[in-house]
């Protein structure tokens, strides 16, 4: 504790700045025991979440997430698959996360990040594995076509909490989606039935009947949290990954049963209870990203 | 997992059956675009600064349906410098989203828009304000909708204006596409796969030099006369946009 | 890289503003050109040629294919430039590469001509064979052994020679095939047609150094350039492609300036390389 009293010392004749970028942890810990953080949030508070949904034109759902500066653009495309001989009639869903140059300035062309296919696994995981989404709907005609959903996330501003952001960047892409009318024409191909055209087509009975959204069963939502000492911070920012290494995420559903829990190491243990404050803050926050999303989405169907 | 990726190559995206490639734009005298545009009219442009936080400087571009973000990071440490050196250097790198193109994975010839992005900024750097050090400029193209490089061109010298990189001038950049014998100013992506020449040019506006130039197709020389002087003028149009916009930047209270 | 020392740099400067060059030339004078064809048996058709101290080989390879859906009555052609790393010692390991992807490019605009396939040089649908089916791929790989300055040139005249030195041989389809299914064709091993290179420009590079513009610059010349365009001309004296190459910036009138110039060169140029090739061909049938 000497050497933290003599940096405290030191604060009284440092500028702020220096003193920041010197002493990162005494920065940080002395707002913590004001209760405060250095962006004026309360420990357990998320920074503001934004989100807009069909930013991508190209693609059949498109979201863009944002919670604080950190920035995820997710987008769908639908193609078409024979499906495996196993599951005849499902499609499939491959998730891709995408950590380009442009993010961070800790990431140089041609040398991935390192975080990015971590990232990129635990967002299968949680996507595939909690049965969001039925991979029967994605079927069109059993054992001949189904659907491949492409998602690619691509983050365009790292700043923390990369995995809660491009969760829900991802949930919000899905509940864009919206899967094309298509038929099957001689060669058993699927084709697109467009609108103008499709008097012309009587002949060839569209697969599925009108543009459909896919049905979520619940959707995932997820809260980041830092764990240092005794506090608990929520929707860290990446100075504070950086310098307080031990983080817990929970992934609930909109039941506020538990998706996954991941505890990657770090210094610091948690004990039941804090996991337990963790997940009362996740389902907090649950709340507010639900709100956010049905926001999203009515302001889609308004525009 | 990897089973089901290397399924992937087996997938196609589902075309309009009927209404495959008839060519949207006539060759005659009366050509209508597919945007509904004049012929020497652009299409209208959205610029913004500072849309990535952690990047020195940064710049998003829209112009239509091509959407661009630069980040500019430094001047830092050169990774691969070894030698000392009197000037900065300028790294750029070009990349596109999956997304970009319709049809996924399936990006434009990229293998040298960095270096043709390196050459037209090059030239209006101050190189020597930053010895020893790199600048790195990063461009993602988030959706590909025709005339990629200009607008990279012009959303990555936004980009090192907002990082506070000197520069001689601001650089814009436009092209042309020649179909027939019609000139049109900024392409959309169904006219490039059509035309028959196209001409770009990388200008500095106010001080009237041209740091960047390439044509293709066959040309005449009066023909390249008129395309360059169609061009500079949507450059200098294209520079006031951009300094409006920095300008509108700086005047506004730091959050 | 060339170290020159100041008073280097001033003589080849001072040289080129009185319009008499380290070696010799005029400003818009080039090196002696030396070609040779059908260096290469294997290729359908090759060439070398040397520019001065500069020494360049392209090959020219004709293999059936498919053409691109978008483009179905064109045949393909692909470019592909390779730096040797004992052309110059800052070609070793990577050091050629981003060179190599430009020259590349910077031949593929004079070439290929526009996306519709308009004004290229080299005639993409005469290599179609069924539409829509199959086509003749030409893939040209160039060559640098050796260089001292003005690559881009001496690659473009080693290509319009070897296309010139190309022999495709003679196809027959057989006409009872299916309509939906991929045609029996028949490769002739005598019978082969020669490749009409009319239309192949040329290229001439212009490198400013100081006020005054030169051709067919030495590593020396380009090391003091300010910047450099390099312009496609074919028989005509219509450009077919354009390509600045980097530098300092160039007022709008002085790239019309230098096209006119490069438009002047190109003719002596053409004629110069038609009769070198020529010669050289006949050399070639001598030996054979």
């Amino acid at each position: 504790m000497a050497a933290a009293s003599g940096t405290n010392d030191l604060s009284s004749e440092m500028e702020l700045d220096a003193f920041r970028r010197l002493f990162p942890l005494s920065f940080h810990e002395r707002h913590l025991l004001e209760s405060i953080r250095p962006d004026g949030r309360p420990l357990g508070r998320a920074r503001d979440t934004s989100l807009s949904l069909g930013a991508v034109a190209s693609a059949n759902g498109s979201a863009l997430a944002k919670i604080g500066c950190t920035t995820m653009l997710a987008a769908i495309k639908l193609e078409v698959m024979t499906p495996t001989v196993e599951a005849p009639d499902e499609g499939c869903i491959a998730i891709d996360f995408h950590m380009p140059p442009i993010c961070s300035p800790l990431i140089r062309p041609g040398r991935p990040a390192e975080v990015a296919p971590v990232i990129s696994k635990q967002l299968s995981d949680t996507i595939l594995s909690s049965g969001t989404i039925d991979l029967k709907e994605l079927c069109l005609v059993s054992g001949k076509a189904a659907w491949m959903a492409y998602l690619d996330i691509y983050c365009l501003d790292a700043d923390g909490a990369l995995f809660d952001a491009a969760l829900l960047s991802a949930v919000a892409a899905f509940s864009h989606l919206q899967i094309p009318v298509v038929s099957l024409n001689d060669d058993g191909r699927i084709v697109l039935v467009s609108e103008e055209n499709g008097g012309s087509m009587k002949e060839k009975e569209p697969v599925n009947k009108e543009k459909i959204k896919l049905k979520m069963n619940s959707q995932p939502f997820s809260l980041t949290c830092i764990l240092h000492k005794n506090y608990i911070l929520a929707d860290p920012i990446s100075e504070e990954e950086s310098i307080m290494e031990t983080y817990l995420t929970v992934v609930l559903d909109t039941n506020y049963q538990l998706v996954s829990l991941n505890k990657p190491g770090g210094p610091g243990l948690a004990s039941t209870s804090s996991i337990q404050d963790c997940i009362a803050l996740a389902q907090k926050r649950v709340k507010e990203l639900q709100q956010i999303l049905s926001e999203a989405i009515s302001d889609m169907e308004v525009d | 997992m990897a089973g089901k990726l290397g399924a992937a190559a087996a997938t196609y995206s589902p075309s309009t059956g009927q209404r495959r490639k008839r060519p949207t734009i006539q060759t005659g005298s009366e050509l209508a675009r597919p945007d509904g545009r004049g012929l020497h009219q652009c299409r209208p442009a959205f610029l913004k600064t500072g849309a990535v936080n952690s990047a020195s400087g940064s710049a998003y571009a829209e112009f239509g349906n091509t959407k661009v973000i630069v980040s500019v990071f430094g001047p830092r440490e050169s990774k691969k410098a070894m030698m000392y050196s009197n000037a900065g250097r300028l790294n750029c790198n070009v990349s596109y989203t999956t997304f970009a193109s319709p049809v996924r994975g399936q990006t434009p010839e990229t293998k040298d828009l960095s270096s043709m992005l390196h050459k037209a900024l090059e030239g209006a750097i101050i190189l020597k304000s930053f010895p020893k050090t790199t600048v790195d400029v990063f461009a993602l193209v988030l959706e590909s909708g025709g005339s990629d490089l200009p607008v990279i061109t012009s959303c990555a010298s936004l980009a090192l204006a907002d990082a506070g990189i000197m520069l001689y001038d601001i650089v814009a950049s436009v092209s042309v596409s020649c179909i027939g014998k019609n000139l049109l100013i900024d392409p959309v992506s169904e006219e490039e796969v059509h035309q028959d020449g196209a001409l770009m040019i990388t200008c500095m506006p106010s001080r009237n030099e041209v740091t960047q130039m390439t044509v293709t197709g066959e040309w005449s020389t009066t023909k390249i006369n008129e395309a360059m002087q169609l061009c500079l003028d949507a450059c200098s149009k294209l520079g006031k946009i951009m300094r409006s916009c920095l300008k509108e930047a700086a005047s506004a209270p730091q959050d | 890289m060339v170290g020159l020392s100041l008073g280097e740099q001033t003589f080849i400067k001072g040289g080129i503003d009185q319009d008499l060059r380290t070696d010799g030339r005029k400003r818009l004078t080039y090196r002696p050109i030396f070609v040779e064809t059908g260096i290469i048996p294997q290729a359908s058709g090759s060439a070398r040629v040397k520019l001065g101290a500069t020494d360049v080989i392209a090959s020219v390879k004709a293999e059936l294919g498919k053409p691109n859906p978008s483009y179905p009555d064109k045949g393909k052609v692909s470019i592909y430039v390779d730096c040797s790393p004992t052309a110059e010692p800052s070609f070793e390991g990577r050091g050629g590469e981003e060179l190599s992807t430009e020259l590349s490019s910077a031949l593929e605009r004079c070439l290929l001509g526009g996306k519709s396939g308009a004004g290229a040089g080299i005639d993409l649908s005469s290599l179609c064979i069924v539409r829509g089916k199959v086509c003749w791929d030409l893939y040209i790989d160039g060559l640098v052994v050796s260089s001292d300055g003005n690559v881009l040139d001496a690659l473009g005249a080693a290509i319009k020679a070897a296309l010139s030195d190309t022999a495709i041989p003679k196809v027959q389809v057989s006409a009872n095939a299916p309509s939906d299914e991929q045609p029996e064709v028949d490769v002739s091993d005598e019978e082969f047609l020669q490749f009409d290179t009319s239309g192949v420009p040329v290229i001439v590079t212009l490198t400013k150094v100081g006020g005054h513009y030169i051709v067919d610059a030495t590593t020396e010349e380009e090391s003091q350039m300010s910047s450099a365009v390099s312009v496609s001309i074919n028989r005509l004296g219509r450009i077919c492609g354009l390509t600045k190459r980097g530098g300092a910036g160039l007022h709008p009138t002085v790239i019309l300036d230098m096209i006119s110039a490069a438009k002047h060169v190109s003719e002596q140029l053409m004629n110069k390389l038609d009769s070198e090739i020529a010669a050289a061909e006949a050399c070639d049938e001598m030996e054979s």
